[in-house]
């Protein structure tokens, strides 16, 4: 069982700062996802763990041993790329072999374990195959079998679903937590992608700019988002006039909520309110606070786009059998979700 | 409309290849002189002699057995020389790829003239018997190949994604001499065998340099060998050219059987 801690490390690449102060505890076991948009520093972060890249400060510990500078092949670390990196010469059955020769396994029990690879991976027919004859999916597979083949300390995953398909990447994201938990192989991956990040993770680590700027669980990352960007950067949000009360509480249409911080007395501000927290009901043009501007029916939910006070826009995402008598123009009354307890405040 | 253009250009093309080509294979195998030709005549006066009294020379087959030999030991040193050049840079400085793809063009901007003047000076008082062996030519060549065969094996790495690979390799704990024979030098074949014939057939047509340094190469031969027997010199030329265009083409389709992707990109 593995326990890897990053601490305070920082990469320059010239003048762009890649990391600034990135620390990063990922617990035994665990899979850790480090979501961001691109050039927030999450690769960069990946390939030092991994050693590919040099840290210009900070400490890497993999079970309390620093290991900053044991190379990438002593590291017994297992990397899995965004295009695939199969070896094109080798079938798939000798590319999952070519990191057990490196180690020196012997010949029967190299037998046995790329069995059990080409099992676990379901690729039990593919084995005699070379990387050209196989589709994404199959390829993407073997890079895992071959990475997880000499059961590595840490395995490490730059965004290896996104040159696959939609359908494909669901399945094969499933299946590589399926196959973690199965290992128990401590796992960093990283992604641009929220919904594989959420899907997947037991912890998601959102970066921006080099930094880490929160770390939790999907759920708590999701309802509690400690800062602005997080907020946004996960799912969508409305930013909602509120106003703050002598109590330290907020005012958000009709609710009484906890923000993310004090207000000063009838201090004005935006809450962050997610769409499926808004409620709308359709009511007079007297009482209304909001006109229905347009809906957009997406299956299971319907996305309503609705104007607050003439002026804030803001999305309520609705199930489709409540949103259906709504039509551009009407009148309607907005408010938030009765059970809402907490918001964030946007500064 | 766009469409005749385009064949209409194709054919253009053609015909500026083919028919200098064809003109001269009438002049090396029809002995009917130009000013004679006629409906019936155009057929007559056609013979393989030339290219028997060519073959029969024995000069010509130790011209071509040292143009031969200069092939072999060119792409030698070619790959000696370049590949790991070009495998080391682009897995381990690839910011110096720019530099040496200008670097490497660099033998065609000196004349083989001054090349040639400013080597033999060089060489003369220090040790002129390597100017005296044929196989001096070997680092002209080897140079004056450079341009097209290091673009041939960058253009192998980029299509691998050399990099990615050796870093994948890394990864799984091989060394790094595995990772080179094993996985990069496998999968560079094609480029191999594409720079190799890119070097065959600049050796085969090179003309300066063997002239320059008096040395005997099939294309010295022929220049002499024309001047003496016309159409025989010509037959030659003609033949050549067909052997060397099969052998490349030959080669260029049993590496995309073997499901091998030959790159020329950038050359």
């Amino acid at each position: 069982m593995t326990l890897v801690v990053m601490r305070n490390v920082r990469k320059y690449f010239g003048e762009s700062r890649a990391l600034t102060d990135f620390s990063l505890t990922v617990n035994s076991g665990e899979l850790v996802c480090l979501l961001g948009p691109s050039g927030c520093g999450k690769t960069t972060a990946l390939r030092i763990l991994a050693g590919f890249e040099k840290a210009d400060a900070g400490t890497i510990e993999v079970d309390s041993e620093s290991i900053g500078s044991v190379p990438v092949e002593k590291r017994n670390f297992g990397m899995v790329f965004q295009d695939y990196s199969l070896f094109p010469n080798m079938t798939a059955r000798q590319n999952i072999e070519f990191g057990l020769k490196a180690q020196k396994v012997s010949a029967t029990q190299r037998r046995t374990t790329i069995d059990r690879m080409l099992h676990i991976t379901d690729l039990d027919d593919q084995a005699d195959k070379f990387p050209h004859q196989m589709s994404g999916g199959q390829k993407q597979r073997v890079a895992l079998a071959r990475a997880i083949a000499t059961s590595p300390r840490v395995l490490l995953l730059d965004e290896p679903l996104s040159a696959l398909d939609a359908k494909v990447r669901e399945s094969l994201r499933e299946e590589i937590r399926h196959l973690q938990r199965e290992v128990g192989v401590t796992t960093v991956f990283v992604t641009h992608d929220q919904q594989e990040a959420l899907a997947i993770a037991d912890r998601v680590g959102v970066m921006s700019n080099g930094q880490l700027e929160q770390i939790a669980s999907p759920r708590d990352l999701y309802q509690n988002p400690q800062n602005s960007f997080v907020a946004k950067f996960i799912g969508s949000i409305n930013r909602i006039p509120a106003t703050s009360r002598t109590d330290g509480l907020w005012n958000v249409l009709d609710a009484i909520l906890t923000g993310s911080r004090a207000g000063t007395e009838l201090e004005h501000a935006d809450a962050g309110i997610r769409p499926e927290d808004i409620t709308v009901s359709a009511t007079h043009q007297e009482s209304a606070n909001a006109i229905i501007e347009d809906s957009s029916f997406l299956g299971p939910i319907t996305r309503v786009k609705l104007k607050l006070n003439g002026v804030t826009t803001v999305y309520a995402d609705l199930m489709s059998i409540n949103a259906t008598p709504f039509i551009p123009g009407q009148p309607v009354l907005v408010g938030v979700r009765p059970d809402l307890e907490n918001t964030i405040i946007f500064s | 409309m766009t469409k005749f253009f385009k064949w209409g250009f194709l054919v253009l093309l053609a015909l500026f290849f083919v028919v200098p080509l064809l003109a001269m294979a009438r002049f090396a195998f029809q002995s009917v002189p130009v000013a004679l030709l006629t409906g019936e005549t155009w057929l007559k006066g056609w013979s393989i002699d030339p290219i028997i009294t060519a073959s029969t020379e024995p000069a010509m087959w130790s011209a071509a057995r040292t143009s031969a030999l200069l092939a072999v030991f060119t792409i030698i040193l070619t790959l000696v020389l370049l590949l790991p050049l070009a495998i080391v840079t682009e897995i381990k400085a690839p910011r110096m790829r720019p530099w040496l793809t200008a670097l490497t063009l660099l033998p065609w901007v000196v004349p083989p003239i001054a090349l040639v003047v400013g080597v033999s000076v060089t060489f003369r008082t220090g040790a002129p018997w390597f100017l005296a062996s044929v196989f001096s030519l070997v680092p002209f060549y080897a140079l004056w190949a450079m341009p097209f065969t290091y673009r041939a094996l960058d253009a192998g790495l980029q299509a691998i994604n050399a990099r990615t690979l050796y870093e994948a390799a890394r990864s799984t704990g091989a060394s790094f001499p595995t990772i080179i024979f094993r996985v990069i030098l496998p999968n560079m074949r094609a480029s191999i065998v594409a720079a190799a014939a890119l070097t065959t057939a600049l050796v085969l047509g090179e003309f300066a340099f063997a002239s320059l340094l008096l040395k005997e190469t099939l294309p010295t031969f022929m220049v002499n060998f024309q001047q003496s027997q016309a159409r025989a010199g010509l037959a030659l030329a003609l033949t050549i050219l067909i052997l060397t265009a099969l052998v490349i083409g030959i080669v260029v389709r049993t590496l995309r059987r073997r499901g091998l992707n030959v790159q020329t990109t950038g050359l």
